[in-house]
């Protein structure tokens, strides 16, 4: 049979969705999902969850495979860097913020709602 | 000839076993199993793309998931055509072949071409009935090494489209081919076409989805080999769904004073990579490409072009263009590439791109890389938004917003309009056009 697809089930994207399991973070590692055919960096710090798109807006390129230095996710390949917290670009190349999206915890599932 | 298409629907992935069940329904010359053996051995010791290798690292191909899409291993399950032709509007075809999920379901030609020899079918038959020609020319310019893709289709392309012209024969009426893919299926199609010396044709190719949001997985190669003094013009419409992921290499070899005149409209799509190649391989050999591209919501097309002067004497001209809407992404990577030895090149490439919102991207790297030291290369690249000065003027005319937007859109495009001497495509393509712009507020 063909794969069953799942467009049938209309996502608002508004709405809240489930990511990852919180144990699936690692504090001050970030990680890479899929949400929506759309893919996020979360990021466990301080104590807090934080979400932004996985898009360095320099190049175009992902920010998953890069480190954190302090609040910044550093792009691996250029070394723009965007604050986890809320998506702003601090370091050039990048001139523009990276989307951030909001985050909440429903139990141990962590729930996103993304932002256009 | 009209069949039945038929694609199989039995849950497989493109796995070992899957590729062994392939051959087995297959009824094809042992030259193309061994072809076929060879693709499915590289596929098998190749990785994926990924963002590392440079003609990638700017395509977000991570969502693609291969296993969410079946092989087509046999031929048997109807599968009704309700994909829209666009190009045949007042055309006289000389021939057509359509298809279905990369299986050819109908297949004609005028006999009075085929009585000087033209040949229009699936390739899949020809490999059998025409088996000299087909193996001379099969892969001879795509190769199944070039990346996974390029070897999983090389392993495993169903139907495809074989136009042959002889020495000296002109086919003065289009060849019409139109490839449609059902909702979630496969299309692994492949085009050879092959005009001996002095041969005249002009192909009209398109592919369609049955829905604007229909999904799919279209793995496809295209070879156009030209002959001294052959004159071609081949165009492609792609209007896939938005939920498509397109795989292709295009390749074309121009002999000797041969001309190509190559059009390319890119349409649909949630994914599409397109690695182009024009070689130039005969002295006096010319060709002209036009590209058009417009995208919306969150498509991301990649073209990768590369106009390879081999020989000298040889003329490029690559044109492609953008217009970008919502959140999509274009990239455009052109290459001239000029051997030793090709003096007197003169070659041209560029590449424009109109923003309609601020959060379309494009990409445009234009390239050059010349190894002689007697010839005429330039490139160029632009990128910018609508002028909204443009688009107040003609409201203050009575326009919509709708309507100046589209007026601006169509003069960008006119460049690319005025190149293209056939009318059913200048108005396929406005019409597509039409259909993709917003109605912006």
């Amino acid at each position: 049979m063909w794969p069953v697809s799942n467009k049938e089930v209309i996502i608002n994207p508004r709405d809240f969705q489930y990511a990852c399991e919180l144990g699936e973070l690692t504090p001050g590692k970030p990680s890479t999902f899929e949400v929506d055919d759309r893919f996020v960096v979360l990021v466990q710090l301080d104590g807090q969850v934080y979400c932004i798109e996985d898009l360095c807006t320099h190049d175009g390129g992902t920010l998953g495979d890069g480190e954190l230095e302090g609040h910044c996710l550093v792009c691996p390949r250029h070394g723009a860097k965007f604050d986890v917290r809320n998506g702003h670009v601090t370091c050039m190349p990048a001139t523009e913020n990276t989307p951030s999206h909001e985050v909440k915890l429903d139990g141990s599932r962590i729930m996103i709602r993304l932002n256009d | 000839m009209n069949t039945t298409a038929t694609t199989n629907s039995a849950a497989s992935s493109f796995d070992d076993s899957a590729f062994a069940r392939f051959l087995e329904h297959r009824i094809d010359p042992t030259w193309l199993t061994t072809l076929r053996r060879n693709a499915w051995a590289y596929f098998q010791s190749m990785e994926w793309p990924s963002p590392r290798d440079e003609n990638w690292m700017r395509s977000e191909i991570r969502g693609f998931r291969i296993n969410k899409f079946a092989p087509n291993i046999e031929e048997n399950v109807a599968i009704p055509e309700t994909s829209p032709v666009r190009l045949l509007d007042g055309v006289n075809a000389a021939g057509s072949l359509r298809s279905i999920n990369g299986i050819v379901t109908h297949e004609e030609l005028d006999p009075s071409y085929a009585a000087r020899g033209v040949v229009v079918g699936s390739l899949s038959q020809c490999a059998r009935e025409h088996t000299h020609l087909v193996q001379a020319h099969l892969n001879s310019l795509v190769s199944p090494k070039s990346d996974r893709f390029s070897a999983l289709q090389s392993a495993m392309w169903t139907g495809g489209y074989f136009v042959y012209v002889p020495r000296n024969v002109i086919v003065d009426r289009p060849i019409h081919i139109h490839a449609a893919m059902g909702d979630g299926a496969v299309d692994m199609s492949h085009t050879l076409i092959v005009l001996e010396e002095g041969a005249e044709a002009t192909i009209l190719y398109e592919c369609a989805s049955p829905s604007e949001s229909a999904s799919g997985f279209h793995c496809g190669a295209v070879e156009l080999v030209q002959k001294g003094n052959s004159h071609l013009r081949f165009v492609s419409l792609q209007d896939w769904g938005q939920n498509v992921w397109q795989f292709a290499h295009q390749r074309a070899s121009v002999g000797r004073d041969a001309t190509v005149q190559w059009t390319v409209a890119a349409m649909g799509a949630r994914f599409a990579q397109i690695d182009q190649r024009v070689a130039l391989v005969e002295p006096g050999a010319r060709s002209q490409v036009n590209g058009v591209m417009f995208t919306r919501d969150r498509q991301h097309l990649v073209f990768n072009t590369l106009q390879h002067h081999v020989a000298s004497h040889c003329t490029s001209d690559f044109l492609y263009k953008s217009v970008l809407q919502d959140r999509s992404r274009t990239v455009w990577r052109g290459m001239i590439k000029v051997n030793e030895g090709a003096q007197k090149t003169d070659g041209y490439q560029r590449n424009d791109n109109l923003m309609l919102s601020d959060t379309a991207r494009s990409d445009s790297i234009p390239g050059l890389e010349i190894n002689a030291d007697d010839v005429r290369c330039t490139h160029g690249s632009t990128s910018g938004r609508v002028d909204e000065e443009l688009i107040f003027y003609a409201q203050s005319r009575g326009f919509t917003r709708a309507e100046a937007v589209r007026m601006i859109v169509t003069g960008f495009f006119q460049q690319i309009f005025d190149r293209i001497t056939i009318e059913s495509v200048r108005e396929a393509l406005g019409a597509a056009i039409a259909r993709q712009v917003r109605q912006y507020d």
